[in-house]
């Protein structure tokens, strides 16, 4: 079954209000998912991923201690976080590279690094071992195989666009990843009581008229 | 040609974007309905019905297409035969009367088969990428029945009660943009005519008008059979299409800042040209005072129940009839003309006469006004990134431009913070609930703007002024929605309501009516302080009368009728 993206955004959203992380990043990670899965790659089984971690009860221990050299922090840092991190100081990639410590999920953080390319008008690379992606903001090209975690990953200004993958408009999601973003998405959900539907839905009159 | 004075502004958005103001907009020129109607009556669109298969207890499908300059566009129609008891507008009904899908094209025999499985389910149901929108209507149960009862007997309805229902069947619920499985927006957003916001779901509802009229035509006959009577076009016309509108739409003007900018920032530029006018021809004061008359018509048919809208009604209709003694009395040809009218209005009328006057004044100027109609729709998407190297002093001048007024009140306060906008498991609604009696707050959605700017601006004090906002949202990416906000508010000033959502006295359907408004709804009948119903295009004409001088100004109804 194929989904809308906007679909794909719509739960990824809920879903990571629902693993306990702000709304302002659950906004991120919804339009990361989405960017992903218009790539054909599928951000909901990153996101997915990334959430059964349970960082966001513990967040300051994932984020970057300081802007200083390597960006690392007390323990495995999140896609998320030091993505949006990526995207608001994109101007610090005109002074050198960005090396990133202890990363996870770390194809999460390629579309922030696409919105730094965006906002820059430039092209980015991400790269680590032999693992790289080169986006120009919109398109991607990938080479090798993206790691589930990594020990470090290098986000740097330049590259070459080459073999860009086609964009793709709808999503076709891992099952169980999906499943599992609703199961997370569903904590957001108050339960449906009568008071609810009479009060909260301001019903009362009768609409066979 | 008039020359424009730079001198008038925009309006204040302190003054625009409160609630009350919001919940007193009229439909103008830029509405969404009447972009539709004139660009199908330039371009010349061609109408066909290639399938109408319904059975005598009104059971079947039906298929309306429309042919643009490049694409072409498909109502699917499925007819219900509805118990009574399973009729309801709200968005927990489980079975309509009718459904319907705008398919991007025209369906084969397979669509139509896979459609007429998931359709008449809507939220139950899938629909492709193939489908542009997902509807559902219920029959005004008795005007319907006194419309096949006069034709089945060979005779016209009444036009009194066609007046003031003003709709034959009432649509909920119109789903777009890749709601369960449709296309999403991006996919029509490039063409011309589904850039502007909502074409597709506007042409959905022309198109299910037109369906409408087949279908009751239709049920007379298999009723009255032979002496059935033709329904007169004259009385056809005043046939529109309902709507009832809930919760769900409130929460869409908060998450769309940069979109709902737009339409007003739009609104407001077009009657700042217009007040901006030095002189105003003969043929420009003939047509305003025109237009003004049929819009006194109209409004004599708005009918409610409701003890709010009861109440702006009789204040509208004071505003009438000082606005008739104002312009029998004033010369409207030089001096500004429209800028004297709307500062005399902001001393004289209510809101609602206010807003009325301001949305009139633009129908002379079409010239002017209507090509910012292709600025309507939100293009910045780049408008999500937030810079994270401005300053914490910058991001609160931000906060205070548009929230200044909410930073010192007491958001601890029961009456400040009543309510809580929350999403039921059932159906996934968005809902409005009473944050100290039910157990709602933990699943609270982010539809507050107010009291979160307030503090976030708190939370801001102890930063220095000159730390980049990115540093102070690594450690408080709670406050990250607001900052985004508020980096926005600099390119959409009229993005932000100024007004407590979440106080004891927040009425939703003031958000209601300021969406509506741009859709170009009338007769705005709230049937509790949380949902509404609406009346769309009664009065414009079907295909067959669809030329360039019937296709804008049918939302006034002529004298003569």
């Amino acid at each position: 079954m194929s989904f809308s993206l906007n679909e794909v955004e719509a739960t990824a959203k809920r879903a990571t209000r629902g693993a306990g992380y702000a709304w302002g990043v659950a906004e991120e990670a919804a339009k990361a998912t989405r960017w992903l899965c218009a790539q054909g790659l599928d951000g909901v089984t990153e996101l997915s991923r990334l959430l059964e971690h349970g960082f966001a009860s513990s967040i300051g221990d994932h984020v970057p201690a300081d802007l200083q050299d390597e960006w690392t922090g007390a323990s495995v840092l999140c896609p998320l976080m030091t993505g949006a991190l990526l995207s608001d100081r994109s101007d610090l990639l005109q002074s050198g590279s960005i090396r990133i410590r202890h990363l996870a999920s770390p194809l999460l953080l390629l579309p922030f690094t696409a919105y730094a390319a965006h906002s820059k008008s430039a092209i980015v690379t991400i790269s680590s071992g032999d693992f790289s992606a080169v986006t120009d903001g919109v398109q991607l090209s990938l080479k090798n195989k993206y790691p589930s975690q990594v020990d470090l990953i290098e986000v740097a200004l330049g590259g070459s666009l080459a073999n860009p993958i086609a964009q793709h408009t709808r999503a076709t999601p891992d099952l169980a990843a999906w499943k599992a973003l609703n199961r997370l998405a569903h904590r957001t959900f108050a339960p449906a009581t009568e008071e609810s539907r009479m009060l909260g839905a301001g019903a009362g009159l009768s609409d066979n008229d | 040609m008039s020359s424009t004075n730079p001198n008038i502004e925009r309006r204040d958005p302190a003054m625009v974007m409160r609630l009350s103001r919001l919940g007193s907009l009229h439909q103008c020129r830029l509405s969404f309905m009447r972009q539709l109607t004139r660009r199908m009556a330039a371009e010349q669109w061609e109408f066909s019905r290639p399938v109408f298969d319904i059975d005598h207890k009104g059971v079947g499908h039906a298929v309306y297409s429309v042919q643009g300059p490049d694409h072409t566009y498909s109502l699917v129609a499925f007819a219900h035969d509805l118990p009574p008891d399973q009729r309801s507008d709200r968005v927990i009904a489980e079975a309509w009367d009718a459904t319907f899908t705008l398919f991007d094209g025209v369906p084969t025999a397979d669509d139509i088969e896979r459609l007429s499985q998931n359709v008449p389910l809507q939220e139950a149901g899938r629909v492709s990428e193939s489908e542009l929108s997902l509807s559902r209507a219920n029959r005004s149960v008795r005007l319907w029945a006194h419309v096949v009862d006069r034709l089945a007997a060979g005779q016209q309805p009444d036009l009194a009660p066609i007046y003031k229902v003003g709709y034959l069947m009432r649509t909920t619920a119109v789903y777009g943009s890749g709601k369960f499985g449709a296309a999403d927006r991006e996919k029509i957003a490039d063409r011309p005519e589904t850039n502007g916001p909502f074409q597709a779901e506007m042409l959905s509802v022309y198109l299910t008008r037109i369906f409408v009229r087949d279908l009751v035509q239709h049920m007379a006959a298999a009723k009255g059979g032979s002496q059935t009577a033709q329904l007169d076009p004259r009385i056809a016309r005043w046939l529109g299409i309902g709507n009832s509108t809930g919760l769900g739409m409130a929460p869409f003007i908060v998450n769309h800042p940069i979109l709902f900018n737009n339409w007003i920032m739009v609104r407001e530029e077009a009657i700042a040209r217009v007040r901006s006018l030095e002189t105003a021809s003969d043929v420009e004061v003939t047509q305003f005072r025109n237009v003004f008359e049929r819009s006194k018509l109209s409004i004599s048919w708005w009918q409610s129940e409701h003890p709010i809208q009861i109440e702006k009604l009789t204040a509208l209709n004071t505003d009438l009839r000082a606005i008739s003694t104002f312009l029998d009395k004033t010369d409207l040809a030089e001096n500004q003309p429209w800028d004297r009218l709307i500062l005399w209005s902001q001393t004289a009328l209510s809101e609602e006469g206010q807003e009325l006057l301001a949305s009139l004044i633009l129908e002379p100027y079409g010239d002017l006004v209507d090509g910012l109609s292709s600025c309507m729709a939100d293009g910045n998407s780049s408008a999500f990134a937030i810079n994270g190297t401005m300053s914490v002093e910058n991001v609160r001048d931000q906060i205070r431009s548009s929230f200044g007024w909410a930073i010192e009140m007491d958001w601890d306060s029961s009456e400040h913070c009543a309510r809580a906008w929350y999403v039921s498991e059932e159906k996934l609604e968005p809902r409005l609930g009473e944050r100290f009696d039910e157990p709602i707050a933990e699943y609270e959605q982010p539809l507050a703007p107010a009291r979160d700017a307030a503090l976030a601006y708190k939370a801001l004090a102890d930063w220095s002024d000159e730390a980049p906002i990115a540093e102070f949202l690594l450690r408080h990416p709670e406050h990250r929605h607001t900052v985004r906000r508020a980096q926005m508010s600099s390119v959409a000033p009229y993005g932000e309501i100024r007004d407590n959502t979440i106080g004891a006295s927040v009425l939703p359907i003031d958000m209601l009516r300021a969406k509506l408004s741009f859709f170009g709804a009338t007769h705005f009948d709230p049937r509790s302080d949380r949902w509404v119903r609406i009346c769309m295009y009664a009065g414009a004409p079907y295909p067959e009368d669809l030329t360039s001088e019937t296709a804008d100004l049918w939302v006034y109804p002529e004298l003569s009728q």
